[in-house]
């Protein structure tokens, strides 16, 4: 038994050191040098203690990059979900071609977001406009991604065109389990759609949209391809998400230690809503 | 069970105007590669009025398509493979023991919390890292994305490997098999649905990424695909014409792969998550 | 137990495959000099490239390659980060390269002989922006941010290039008038929106009031800046209708097919303009920023300058390159393919688009870009851009300077 129990150390000490060596040492210089004034090349640099933290609670930029994130995850997440459970649901209705309309759905999914973003960037420019002119829509003849005020809704709309290819298929699944005995004995007790849906289908797939909100949330909390490939943050700071201003503050900012110190912020509140919804994740999978 | 239901022509056209929604982008990306100046400044919407395939000649030229290919291929393949192969077998022991072992339990949520850590924040010190130990190549970035895919794949991974019976091991174990030997000959074979779902994602993020090799990445030579189409933005400029047949050729490869294993792929992307 | 055997031969074959490229990744020991010249001019790629071509084949012993990644001055700072810094730099004359000067990255060439026939005046901005008395990097082709216009369109409506800023407005309108879009301004991409701000700012308040701003001496609530603010206000309703939709590629395509009159823009724009169409015939003015014609300077900054790593082994070597690079005909064939300005003595610019700035070089009226004055944590491109769509002056001033001091307060 002793030997079966090292059997098991040695299939995850490797791996646990490669981890540690270039993930969670590189993890903790960051948090080192967010009490530094490092600038990211300099052959020397100081302690700060925590100044960095200090400014970093009274720069507007920081507060504007939140508020960003949040506004866009939020809104992704529940259109998202919204959209690819009708999708879902149109899906598993019988219907022809069903697998040809799931391969397509399933589409965005495999490319590239840098690459669909630049695809949609040249749309928003030169394809929406000349609709927006010809259909008279005044918020539409100039490109969204320009405006200060909309700029926003085009990234989530770009967001929202590839999110919903996982989702759908994720939710189409769910579906696809619920028996449709269940549906037949509802119909005879005279329920009608809504009634059919709110009572038997959601709570059936209730665990999918667990899993559904989880993903969709944790990757536009994340968001930064699409932003450099749409917006790259503008127009001003209008479409700014957390990870382009720690890029771009850091890097090009030459403010490392001081955005080092906006990750470890920036990581303790992603820590915090995610070890509340893992703990929602394991009770559920106790339930079931 | 018998559903021999009659088809429902109403959610059928809702769902096939909203493939218009899906194909729409991919459409328009087709044919401005595929025409020239001229033609798009009479219709951006119309078919081109000849169909220009040297805007492909050019952008495998101008972007050294196939050198980039090919390098793309060898980190993609080589980070499936070795993924595939070490993650399970780490995912097997953190499975098969944070029942009992508080090690495997920390060491579980310790992967799991290393996913939560915005990229940006080790991005410099693992490029001071990959260098001092001569990593600055695809053989480091093969390595980094290997070893950052474990934390989401333990993830998966455990939540599948706990549903195997463990009868099936114990019966091993008192045959006189090992640890390593009933992992292979036992767990391994049992664990391919969940093997073609790693495998798949970590083969769309890989293939995809374009942060890492950025920062990774000395030698010009190579750059993977989509690293090239990040350098040629700026010298494409205003030919969008060459940008689009640059951009269709980035996204072939997977494209074509996708339509031969359709089915397969999206099988085995839901059996992972659902688990 | 077929699947796994065959797993393991996939394995031992990628082994030898990871080994293979690990290997190809060496030196190779060709007995010969490698020298690596990073430069972060996607234009300028081309030009370099031949430019190297000839020097590989006078030099057999040396064997210089280019570098030109995107992102280039954050990939230069890793490269830093990974003390693996190319032998030769060429890079803009930006905030970056001032920190990078300042933290002994680029070797000391004071007193080299390469220094010889290089114009004072690059040099001096070039020291002016370390703040420091070593010399680390040789200024070799200059710019110039100004207002591009389109010849013919000025000839078919009888128009003269503007002397003043007044004049100027009052050719907007009348290009406007006649249905000709005046300015096409591509302010989606935000450096765009800088290019005004940074021939206002130099000529209204002058680059001595960056200096003190520095020093705390003054502030950017003051008249000055209120006029370089209003100024660039002033041209928006000039431009097109989506002055914020267009980006740089947009207009350059759009410019050279003649569907605006003006275009603000520098002189590197000129052969991605040429590209879209070889027979636009434009021409090329300095800003004009105020009443008095006499007194107003062209904006021109180094383009291009190069550095030697101090750190590397060849630095006899990278000289000789840069010597080669400076040569009175490479440095010829240079500008003219990027309609640049030479930054040795005695080299003109004879391109026709750019016969109204020569004036400006012979008699040294000219004057560096605002923004090398300012540190780039501040990012005062998204600033610019978000003031120019908000419109609101005290905002932008009060936000300038909070900003500043927050950046000041951080590096302090």
């Amino acid at each position: 038994m002793a030997k079966r129990k090292a059997a098991f150390y040695w299939m995850t000490i490797p791996a646990l050191l490669l981890f540690f060596v270039f993930h969670t040492f590189p993890a903790l210089q960051g948090v080192f040098y967010s009490f530094t004034n490092w600038n990211g090349f300099a052959k020397t640099y100081e302690f700060v203690g925590f100044k960095n933290y200090y400014y970093l609670f009274q720069d507007d930029n920081v507060g504007n990059a939140y508020w960003f994130t949040f506004k866009f995850a939020i809104l992704v997440t529940i259109v998202i979900n919204v959209l690819s459970l009708l999708i879902a649901m149109g899906l598993n209705a019988s219907i022809k071609a069903r697998n040809f309309f799931r391969g397509v759905y399933f589409l965005p999914n495999i490319l590239s977001v840098l690459i669909v973003g630049y695809i949609f960037n040249y749309l928003f420019s030169n394809v929406f406009t000349v609709w927006g002119e010809n259909l008279g829509w005044d918020w539409l003849s100039t490109n969204l991604l320009g405006s200060q005020t909309m700029a926003w809704i085009g990234v989530v709309f770009v967001a929202v065109w590839q999110g919903i290819a996982l989702n759908t298929i994720l939710y189409l699944s769910g579906l696809q389990t619920i028996p449709t005995q269940l549906y037949e004995a509802s119909g005879l007790d005279g329920a009608n759609k809504w009634q059919e849906f709110w009572k038997i289908t959601f709570p059936l797939i209730a665990p999918f949209f667990t899993i559904n909100m989880v993903l969709a949330m944790k990757n536009a909390l994340m968001v930064f391809d699409l932003i450099v490939a749409l917006t790259n943050g503008g127009p001003g700071r209008a479409t700014q998400s957390i990870s382009h201003l720690i890029y771009t503050g850091g890097f090009e900012g030459g403010e490392f230690a001081y955005q080092s110190a906006n990750s470890v912020i920036y990581f303790i509140v992603i820590a915090v809503i995610s070890i509340v919804q893992i703990r929602y994740l394991q009770r559920r999978e106790t339930d079931m | 069970m018998k559903s021999r239901k009659r088809t429902n022509w109403v959610a059928m056209i809702l769902i096939a105007l909203g493939t218009v929604f899906i194909l729409f982008p991919l459409y328009m990306a087709v044919t401005i590669a595929l025409k020239n100046q001229n033609d798009m400044l009479n219709s951006i919407f119309g078919l081109p009025t000849n169909l220009r395939f040297e805007n492909f000649a050019k952008a495998i030229e101008m972007t050294n398509f196939f050198q980039a290919l090919g390098n793309s291929a060898i980190v993609t393949i080589s980070t499936v493979v070795l993924t595939i192969l070490s993650n399970s077998l780490v995912a097997y022991a953190v499975a098969r023991n944070m029942g009992k072992s508080k090690f495997f339990k920390g060491l579980y949520f310790y992967f799991i919390s290393a996913m939560f850590i915005p990229f940006p924040i080790i991005m410099l010190p693992i490029v001071k890292l990959t260098a001092s130990f001569g990593m600055t190549n695809l053989f480091g970035l093969i390595i980094l994305h290997t070893v950052y895919g474990l934390a989401f794949n333990v993830f998966i991974y455990v939540g599948y490997i706990r549903s195997i019976p463990i009868d099936l091991e114990e019966a091993a174990t008192v045959d006189g098999t090992g640890t390593f030997g009933t992992f292979v000959r036992i767990i391994f074979p049992l664990m391919a649905p969940i093997n073609a779902t790693v495998g798949i994602l970590i083969c769309l993020s890989t293939y995809n990424d374009f942060l890492l090799p950025l920062v990774i990445i000395s030698d010009q030579s190579q750059y993977t695909l989509p690293l090239v189409q990040y350098v040629f933005q700026g010298q494409f400029n205003t030919e969008f014409n060459l940008a689009f047949a640059s951009y269709l050729l980035a996204m072939l490869p997977m494209v074509v792969i996708y339509l031969f294993a359709q089915k397969w792929i999206i099988n085995g992307v839901t059996q992972g998550a659902v688990k | 137990m077929a699947k796994w055997s065959r797993l393991l031969g996939a394995t031992c074959l990628l082994g030898v495959l990871l080994t293979l490229t690990a290997c190809a990744s060496g030196e190779s020991a060709d007995g010969k000099v490698h020298i690596e010249f990073f430069q972060n001019k996607p234009e300028a790629k081309d030009s370099f490239d031949r430019l190297i071509a000839k020097f590989n084949e006078e030099n057999p012993d040396i064997v210089v390659t280019q570098t030109n990644p995107p992102d280039a001055e954050t990939v230069l700072m890793t490269r830093v980060v990974k003390e693996d810094v190319p032998d030769v730099i060429g890079m803009g004359a930006t905030d970056t390269y001032s920190v990078l000067g300042q933290s002994e990255i680029f070797a000391d060439l004071t007193g080299e002989s390469v220094l010889d026939g290089i114009n004072p005046r690059y040099m001096t901005m070039l020291t002016d922006l370390t703040g420091e008395d070593a010399i680390t990097g040789i200024p070799y082709a200059a710019n110039a941010d100004g207002i591009m216009y389109n010849r013919t369109i000025f000839e078919e409506q009888n128009l003269e290039v503007p002397k003043t800023w007044d004049e100027l407005m009052d050719t907007a309108q009348k290009l406007q008038d006649a249905g000709i879009t005046p300015f096409y301004l591509t302010y989606k991409d935000d450096w765009t929106t800088n290019l005004l701000f940074n021939a206002l700012a130099p000529n209204i308040a002058g680059i001595d009031f960056f200096l003190q701003r520095r020093d705390d001496q003054v502030t950017f609530e003051d008249p000055v800046m209120r006029e370089i603010a209003e100024k660039a206000l002033a041209v928006l309703p000039y431009g097109t209708n989506d002055n914020f939709g267009r980006t740089y590629a947009d207009g350059n395509r759009a410019f050279a097919n003649g569907e605006a009159a003006m275009y603000i823009q520098g002189t590197w724009a000129i052969p991605e303009i040429r590209k879209a169409n070889a027979d636009i015939d434009l021409g090329f003015f300095a800003t004009p920023t105020g009443d008095d014609a006499e007194s107003n300077n062209l904006v021109s900054g180094v383009d291009t300058l190069l550095a030697v790593a101090e750190s590397t082994e060849h630095r006899e070597e990278s000289l000789k390159f840069i010597d080669f690079l400076l040569a009175d005909e490479n440095i010829s064939q240079y500008i003219q393919e990027q309609t640049a300005f030479s930054a040795v003595e005695g080299i003109d610019q004879e391109d026709p688009a750019l016969t109204e700035l020569q004036p400006y070089f012979e008699s040294g009226r000219l004057v560096d870009f605002a923004d090398h004055y300012i540190p780039a944590a501040v990012q005062l491109n998204s600033l610019v851009q978000e003031f120019l769509q908000r419109g609101d002056v005290d905002a932008f001033l009060k936000r300038l300077d909070s900003e500043w001091t927050k950046v000041a307060n951080r590096r302090s």
